[in-house]
C-alpha cells in the first residue's frame, strides 16, 4: 500500500500560488499598507506582518475564539477571515485596548476578578466582551454568556470572566443621550 | 515526619493579582508560538496516518528536492534510542513499525509552514497494514494481534507483571472478598464504560529550537521543563549542560503538556537545517499526535453489603486503555484500582486492574489520571448500592466513608482527614433533600487524590536594595500557584511579596523540579522555596543581631523590619541590612524539598506496586450537582455545583477558587459532551472542537465552594495540599448521579451524552448490571 | 488567484460572469479551505459591501430579505422577528456572535447543507430564492434550488440576491427548534421549523413543517393538509411528531445515530409547532425558542 497524500487536514489554504495584493487597513488606529497573498488569513497577517501576537490561534474551525478581533467594531474570527477583505477597514486587537498609561477597565477587572489563568483565551475573550459592552452597556448575565459564547476557556470555568464583565458594566456609567 | 502547623485563616489573605497578569491581558506576553528568531524555519511532521503497519518504504528524497526545504529527518538521522517511563517502548521517529495514526515518520524544516507541509506530503510512505487492536477485552485473548511483539525486548523499570498486550497489571487484595460476598445480604454488580478524552489546552503546543555552537536552546510549551530537557538529553545523547529548555508563557496544560514530546525532534531538525526552527501544532495535531490523553476504561465492579448498607466487600476488574506506547501511564492500572475502591471502609477487597496496549493514541497523565472515570464508576455504583438497601445516597455514604483514624481499602490508616466535613458542607450548601422541579435532581460524588513527593530545589537572593529573587524550577501553566511561592518566601523574610521577583521556567538557571505536574507546585517547589528563604532569613537575623546588639534567636522579621521580639521599637529596616550585606557576605539561599515517604499499608497485598497503593497527604472532596434533564431528548444541563474540598490550608484563595471552578467545568464537559470516538481502524473520528465539544460559557453552572482547612500530617507549606487535579475528579460522578436521580437509572457510559441518556430512558443499549438481592431480608434502618 | 471587492451589484455580477465565486463572510469557504475540504476558489469577488443585498423590505404582499443580510441582523430585525420569527430563531442559533456578524442568509442558503439552520424556516414560510446574472433574474423554489448535500441548481454566474416570502395573516406564527447538546456553538443534529396559521376559532387553518439534517436536503413534511381544522393539542402534536419521524431518512454519523435522529426529529417538530401556535395566538415566546423554554432556558 502506498500513501503519498497528506495526513494532515491543514495544508496551505490554496493549492495554487496566490497573487500578491496591496492592502490598506487600519489596526488599532494606525494605518498599514501591506502586500499580502489573497489566501492569507487576517490573524496570520496581524501576527507575522504586523508583529501583533496578542491575537492567538487555537483551532482550525472557528470554534475557540482565541483569534477574536474587532472589524469595524464587530467581533470576527480573524483566523478564518481573509486579510484582503479588510481593505479600507478598521481592525482592533487586544493591543489596542489599553492606553499608554492605563489598562482598559475590562483588562483591570478580569485581573481583579481572577478571570485570567493561562491567559491564552484572554485576548479573544476581551475583544468579545468589549464588543458586547459597546452595543449593550448593561448586559444581563445571560447576555454576557451569549455574547462571549464563541470564546472557549479551559482554565477558569468562566465564572470569574462573567464576573469581570459584569463588574465592568456596573462601574461604567451609561452615557446619557448626547446633548449635541 | 510531621510538624505542628497552624493553618492561617484564608480570609486574611488579600486578593492576589498575578504578576504575569498585565502581560497576559495586554497581549504583550509571548507564548512559544509568538517567538520569531532571525532565519527561523517552519517545521511540519509527516504522520503515519495508519494505526498499525510495517514500514516497507520511507523515501524523503522528493521532499528534500523541493526548493526552500532545508532539512528532512527520520529515524535514520537521530541516535537509535528507545525511551519512555517504565517501559522503553518508543523512539522519536517510527522505525520498522507504526502503532498509532499520530506516530511521527519524518520532520521537515522549510522556509514557510506551507512549504514544509508540501514537503511532508511529498514523502513517499509505503507499508503493509497490520491488524489493529482497538477493543480492550479482545486485546486480552490469546488470539489477539499484539501491539508490541515482545515487551521483554524493551528495557523495563520495576517488576510490574506484563506480557502480551498487558503493559502493567496491578491488584489490591485485602481479606477474602469472595467469601464475604457469599455470606453477604445484598450484592450489586455493575459495568461502567468510559471513553477516552482530551486535555484540550486552548494553546496548541509549540516548540522553537536554536543551536549556538554545540549548545541548544529549546523554547517549548511544556508543563515540565526538566522532563523535556532530560528527554532531549536521553534521545539525542547530549549532556544536560548543553541543553537549555525555556518555557515562555504557557497557554494551559491540564496534564496534556506534561512529559517529553517534540523538543528533541525540533532540536534535531534545527541542527540538521543549520537554522532556528519553529513547530506550531494545529488543533487536529493537538488531538491526534501527543502521547497524552485521558484513558478509556472498562470497569466491572461488584459490591457486597450487609442489610443495613454496611459494605463488606468490593471486587472489581478494570481494563485501562494505554494506547500504543506507555508514555507515563505505567501507574494507571494501580491508580484506577484506588479510585474504583474509593474512600470507603471496605474490609475485603479484590481489585484487578490491567493497562492494555492498543493501537490508539497513547494515554498519559491528564488532570488526575484515571480518577474521574474511576470515581464516576465507583460513585454511580454507590448510589446503586444505596438504592438496593433503600438508603438515601448521603446517608449511605455517611455509613461507609473513611474518617480520621479509619483504615482504607488498601490498608492505609488515614490520619486527620476531612471527608465527612466535605460531605456535610457540600450537601448542606446544595440544600440536599429540597423540593426541585420534576426534571431536576441533586447528585453527589466523593473522591480522593494524593499528594506527591518529588525532588525540587530553589535558590533565592536578596539584592542590596532589599528586593529579592526566587529562582525555581516551578512552572506556571495558569494555576497561579507559582505566584504563591512569593508569598511563602515573603513570609519567611518579612518583606512584601511584591518586592520578590520570580525567575522560573528556565532549566539553565533553576535547580531541578517537577514543574507543573501532579498538583505539586506548592507541595514540593513551595517547600524548597521556604528552605531557601529561611537561609536568607537566618542571615538577616544574624545581621540584625549585630546591628541591634541582640540575640539572633530573638529577631523577628516582619513588615520590612527586623526587630527584637517583645521590643518592636528596637528595629532596623531589612533593606538597610540588605545594603550592608551587599558590600560584604551576600544574601543567598538554597532549599531542597525533603523527599516524603509513602505511608505504609497493613493487611493488604498489592501486586504491581507503582506507588499508588497508599496516598501521601491525600486530598478529599465532595461535589453535589443540580442537573436538569430533558427526558424527551436526553439533553442534560448542569445548573449548580456545590463543592467542598479538604486541600489543607488555602494560601491563595483566588487561585484556589479558580482551580475548583476550572476543574468543575472540565468535569462537566467530561460528564456530558467530551469523548473521543474511534473508527474500526483505530483512528480518531472527532479530532476537532466542533465534534469534540467543550462546554461553553453559556453552559457554565454556578459554582459554590467551601474549603475544609484542617491539620494534615505530611502536608506541604503551612499545611497546604495540592488542588489543581482534585476538582476534576468527582464532578462527572455527581452529575451522573443527578441524571440517574431524574431518569430513575444510571447512564453507565461516559460521557453521558444526550443520546446515551435517551437510550437509558428508553432502556436501550446499556452495559450490563444486576442487583442480586435474593438473600436480602431486611430493610433500611 | 484574483480577488475583487465589488462596490455595486453590477460589479459583482460582472465578476461572476467572468468566473469569480462570491464571498461574503467567508465562514464556510475559508474554514473549509483551512480544513483541506476544498481549496479556495481561484477567483473571488467580495459581495459583503453591497448595501442593496443587506436590506429587509416589507410590502403588503411580501417580505424580501437580501442575501447579504447577516445572521446578527436577522435575529434582531423587527420585520424578520415579526413576520418570519422562525428565521430569527434559526439565525440566533448559528455559531457565535462572530459567525453571526459575518455569516449571511444568502451564504447559508447557497451552501446547500442539509444542516443549514435557516433552510427549514425559509421552506415553511414559503420562500423563493432570487437568482441574478448580469443579464437575467429568475425566481427558484427552494426544493428546486437544493439538489443534494452541498449542491444547488444555481448556474455558474448566478448570484442569490434575495429570499422572498409572501405576507402572512396576523394570526400566523412560526418557530424553529433544534436539538442542542450544549447551549451555544452547536450545529444542527436535527432541527424543525413550523409555520402555523390559525382560523378565528383557534383551529389550524394551515400548517407547514420542515426538517433539518434528516435527509440529503431540507425536508418538508408532507400530507399535513388533513390536520387543517384541528386544534393544537397533544393529539395533533403527536401526529405531527409521528409524521416527521416517519418521513425523515436520517443517517448515522458522529453527531447521532439514525435511530436517535428519527425519534428526535419528532420531538423537535412537535416543539416547533407548539411554539409557532403560541406565537400565532399572540403569546410571547422569545427568540430563539431554544433559549426561551426547556433545558436551554436561561437560569
Amino acid at each position: 500500500m502506498t500513501d503519498t497524500t497528506s495526513t494532515s487536514p491543514t495544508p496551505a489554504a490554496s493549492g495554487a500560488a496566490a497573487d500578491i495584493n496591496a492592502v490598506s487597513l487600519s489596526v488599532n488606529g494606525a494605518p498599514y499598507n501591506v502586500a499580502i497573498a489573497t489566501d492569507r488569513n487576517l490573524s496570520g497577517v496581524l501576527r507575522n506582518e504586523m508583529g501583533l501576537t496578542g491575537t492567538k490561534e487555537g483551532c482550525d474551525d472557528c470554534e475557540c475564539g482565541a483569534c477574536m478581533v474587532l472589524l469595524d467594531g464587530q467581533p470576527i474570527n480573524s483566523c478564518s477571515y481573509l486579510a484582503i477583505q479588510c481593505q479600507g477597514r478598521e481592525i482592533t486587537t487586544v493591543e489596542g485596548l489599553a492606553s499608554r498609561d492605563d489598562l482598559h477597565p475590562l483588562q483591570r477587572n478580569i485581573l481583579a476578578a481572577g478571570g485570567v489563568q493561562c491567559g491564552f483565551c484572554t485576548p479573544g475573550m476581551l475583544m468579545s466582551a468589549h464588543a458586547l459592552l459597546e452595543t449593550n452597556p448593561e448586559p444581563t448575565q445571560e447576555e454576557i454568556r451569549i455574547g462571549l459564547s464563541g470564546n472557549l476557556c479551559r482554565c477558569t470555568g468562566y465564572a470569574k470572566i462573567i464576573e469581570a464583565v459584569a463588574n465592568t458594566a456596573a462601574e461604567t456609567p451609561v452615557a446619557p443621550p448626547s446633548a449635541g | 515526619m510531621t510538624e505542628a502547623m497552624v493553618p492561617a485563616p484564608s480570609e486574611d489573605v488579600p486578593a492576589f493579582v498575578r504578576a504575569d497578569g498585565p502581560d497576559k491581558v495586554t497581549g504583550s506576553g509571548r507564548y512559544t508560538a509568538d517567538i520569531t528568531l532571525t532565519g527561523m524555519l517552519a517545521a511540519k511532521f509527516r504522520y503515519a496516518g495508519v494505526s498499525h503497519a510495517r514500514i516497507t518504504r520511507l523515501d524523503v528524497e522528493p521532499a528534500r528536492a523541493i526548493p526552500g526545504v532545508f532539512a528532512v529527518i527520520t529515524a535514520d538521522d537521530v541516535p537509535d534510542v528507545e525511551f519512555s517511563y517504565g517501559i522503553a517502548d518508543r523512539r522519536l521517529f517510527a522505525k520498522d513499525v507504526v502503532r498509532f495514526e499520530g506516530e511521527v515518520l519524518a520532520a521537515v524544516a522549510a522556509l514557510t509552514p506551507e512549504l514544509a507541509q508540501q514537503a511532508a506530503d511529498a514523502i513517499i510512505f509505503e507499508y503493509d497494514e497490520l491488524q489493529v487492536v482497538t477493543d480492550l477485552e479482545a486485546a486480552l485473548a490469546d488470539s489477539s494481534p499484539l501491539v508490541h511483539d515482545d515487551l521483554d525486548a524493551y528495557t523495563i523499570t520495576g517488576d510490574t507483571p506484563h506480557g502480551g498486550n498487558v503493559a502493567t497489571h496491578s491488584s489490591i487484595t485485602v481479606g477474602d472478598a469472595g467469601a464475604a460476598r457469599e455470606s453477604a445480604d445484598v450484592v450489586v454488580s455493575s459495568r461502567y464504560v468510559a471513553d477516552a478524552s482530551h486535555a484540550v489546552p486552548i494553546e496548541p503546543r509549540a516548540v522553537v529550537a536554536q543551536w549556538e555552537g554545540d549548545k541548544v536552546t529549546v523554547y517549548t510549551s511544556t508543563q515540565v521543563p526538566f522532563d523535556a530537557r532530560n528527554g532531549v538529553c536521553e534521545t539525542l545523547e547530549l549532556p544536560a549542560s548543553r541543553v537549555r529548555v525555556i518555557v515562555p508563557h504557557l497557554g494551559g496544560g491540564f496534564g496534556g503538556k506534561c512529559g517529553f514530546h517534540y523538543e528533541a525532534h525540533i532540536a534535531a531538525l534545527s541542527r540538521a537545517a543549520g537554522r532556528p526552527v519553529k513547530l506550531v501544532f494545529s488543533r487536529w495535531e493537538e488531538f491526534v499526535a501527543p502521547d497524552r490523553r485521558r484513558e478509556g476504561m472498562i470497569i466491572d465492579v461488584t459490591t457486597s453489603m450487609a442489610a443495613d448498607g454496611t459494605i463488606v466487600a468490593r471486587e472489581a476488574d478494570i481494563l485501562v486503555d494505554n494506547g500504543a506506547y506507555i508514555a507515563d501511564a505505567s501507574f494507571f492500572a494501580q491508580a484506577a484500582a484506588m479510585h474504583v475502591a474509593g474512600p470507603y471502609r471496605i474490609p475485603n477487597v479484590r481489585i484487578d486492574s490491567k493497562l492494555i496496549y492498543t493501537n490508539h493514541q497513547p494515554s498519559g497523565s491528564v488532570r488526575a489520571p484515571t480518577a474521574p472515570q474511576g470515581c464516576w464508576a465507583s460513585e454511580l455504583h454507590t448510589d446503586e448500592l444505596a438504592a438496593a438497601v433503600g438508603l438515601d445516597p448521603l446517608e449511605f455514604r455517611r455509613r461507609n466513608i473513611v474518617r480520621t483514624g479509619d483504615v482504607g481499602p488498601s490498608g492505609q490508616t488515614y490520619e486527620e482527614i476531612g471527608l465527612e466535613q466535605c460531605l456535610e458542607l457540600a450537601s448542606t450548601s446544595a440544600g440536599w433533600g429540597r423540593d426541585l422541579p420534576d426534571d431536576e435532581a441533586l447528585g453527589v460524588g466523593i473522591g480522593w487524590w494524593p499528594s506527591f513527593g518529588a525532588p525540587a530545589g530553589a535558590y533565592m537572593k536578596m539584592h542590596g536594595d532589599g528586593s529579592a529573587q526566587i529562582i525555581t524550577g516551578a512552572n506556571e501553566c495558569g494555576t497561579g500557584s507559582v505566584m504563591t511561592l512569593r508569598m511563602l518566601a515573603a513570609d519567611e523574610i518579612g518583606i512584601d511579596p511584591s518586592a520578590i521577583e520570580l525567575i522560573y521556567q528556565d532549566t539553565a538557571v533553576a535547580p531541578v523540579g517537577p514543574g507543573a505536574s501532579g498538583s505539586q507546585t506548592l507541595f514540593n517547589h513551595g517547600r524548597a522555596v521556604e528552605g531557601a528563604a529561611r537561609q536568607i532569613a537566618d542571615q538577616l537575623r544574624d545581621l540584625a543581631a549585630d546591628h541591634l546588639e541582640a540575640n539572633a534567636d530573638d529577631i523577628v522579621l516582619a513588615d520590612g523590619k527586623a526587630s527584637v521580639a517583645g521590643s518592636p521599637a528596637i528595629a532596623v529596616d531589612i533593606s538597610e541590612l540588605a545594603a550592608t550585606a551587599a558590600s560584604g557576605e551576600l544574601l543567598l539561599g538554597k532549599g531542597n524539598a525533603e523527599i516524603r515517604d509513602w505511608p505504609t499499608l497493613s493487611g493488604s497485598s498489592c501486586l504491581g506496586e507503582q506507588g499508588f497503593s497508599s496516598f501521601l497527604a491525600p486530598q478529599f472532596f465532595c461535589h453535589v450537582s443540580r442537573v436538569r434533564v430533558d427526558r424527551d431528548t436526553g439533553v442534560a444541563r448542569v445548573l449548580e455545583v456545590h463543592t467542598a474540598h479538604d486541600s489543607g490550608t488555602i494560601l491563595n484563595p483566588m487561585a484556589a477558587h479558580g482551580q475548583i471552578e476550572g476543574g468543575v467545568m472540565m468535569g462537566v464537559g467530561q460528564a456530558l459532551t467530551e469523548g473521543t470516538r474511534h473508527g474500526d481502524d483505530a483512528r480518531q473520528l472527532n479530532p476537532a472542537l466542533l465534534e469534540y465539544k467543550l462546554q461553553t460559557i453559556a453552559d457554565a453552572p454556578s459554582i459554590h465552594t467551601q474549603f475544609v482547612e484542617i491539620f494534615t500530617p505530611n502536608a506541604g507549606p503551612k499545611g497546604s495540599k495540592g488542588l489543581a487535579e482534585a476538582p476534576n475528579v468527582p464532578t462527572a460522578a455527581s452529575v451522573g448521579n443527578a441524571i440517574a436521580a431524574v431518569i430513575g437509572k444510571p447512564v453507565r457510559r461516559l460521557p453521558m451524552t444526550a443520546e446515551r441518556v435517551w437510550e437509558a430512558v428508553e432502556g436501550l443499549d446499556q452495559p450490563d448490571s444486576s442487583t442480586d438481592a435474593t438473600t436480602y431480608t431486611g430493610g433500611a434502618q | 488567484m484574483s480577488f475583487t471587492i465589488a462596490t455595486s451589484l453590477d460589479d459583482a455580477l460582472a465578476a461572476l460572469a467572468d468566473g469569480a465565486r462570491p464571498i461574503a463572510g467567508g465562514t464556510d469557504l475559508v474554514v473549509g479551505a483551512r480544513q483541506g475540504k476544498d481549496p479556495l476558489p481561484q477567483n473571488l469577488v467580495a459581495i459583503d459591501r453591497l448595501g442593496e443585498l443587506a436590506r429587509v423590505e416589507v410590502t403588503d404582499s411580501e417580505i424580501r430579505i437580501g442575501a447579504g443580510v447577516t445572521h446578527a441582523q436577522l435575529m434582531v430585525d423587527a420585520s424578520v422577528v415579526d413576520h418570519c420569527t422562525a428565521i430569527a430563531d434559526a439565525a440566533a442559533l448559528v455559531g457565535s456572535p462572530a459567525t453571526r456578524n459575518v455569516g449571511t442568509l444568502g451564504g447559508n442558503v447557497m451552501n446547500g447543507s442539509p444542516a443549514m439552520d435557516t433552510g427549514a424556516p425559509l421552506v415553511v414560510l414559503g420562500a423563493t430564492a432570487e437568482l441574478r446574472t448580469a443579464s437575467a433574474t429568475r425566481t427558484v423554489a427552494l426544493d428546486e434550488l437544493w439538489t443534494g448535500p452541498g449542491q444547488t441548481s444555481a448556474q455558474p454566474g448566478e448570484l442569490c440576491t434575495a429570499l422572498v416570502m409572501p405576507a402572512r395573516p396576523a394570526t400566523s406564527g412560526s418557530a424553529y427548534v433544534r436539538l442542542e447538546y450544549r447551549r451555544t456553538m452547536e450545529i444542527a443534529v436535527v432541527g424543525a421549523a413550523a409555520s402555523v396559521t390559525l382560523a378565528s376559532d383557534g383551529a389550524i387553518e394551515s400548517l407547514r413543517v420542515a426538517l433539518t439534517a434528516v435527509a440529503p436536503t431540507i425536508l418538508e413534511v408532507t400530507g399535513l393538509d388533513d390536520l387543517s381544522g384541528s386544534t393544537v393539542d397533544d393529539g395533533l402534536l403527536a401526529s405531527v411528531a409521528e409524521r416527521a419521524s416517519g418521513q425523515a431518512t436520517p443517517i448515522t454519523d458522529l453527531r447521532a445515530s439514525d435511530r436517535y435522529r428519527s425519534k428526535m426529529i419528532g420531538v423537535m417538530a412537535r416543539r416547533a409547532v407548539e411554539a409557532a401556535a403560541m406565537r400565532a395566538r399572540g403569546e410571547a415566546v422569545a427568540v430563539p425558542v431554544n433559549r426561551a423554554t426547556g433545558v436551554g432556558a436561561a437560569e
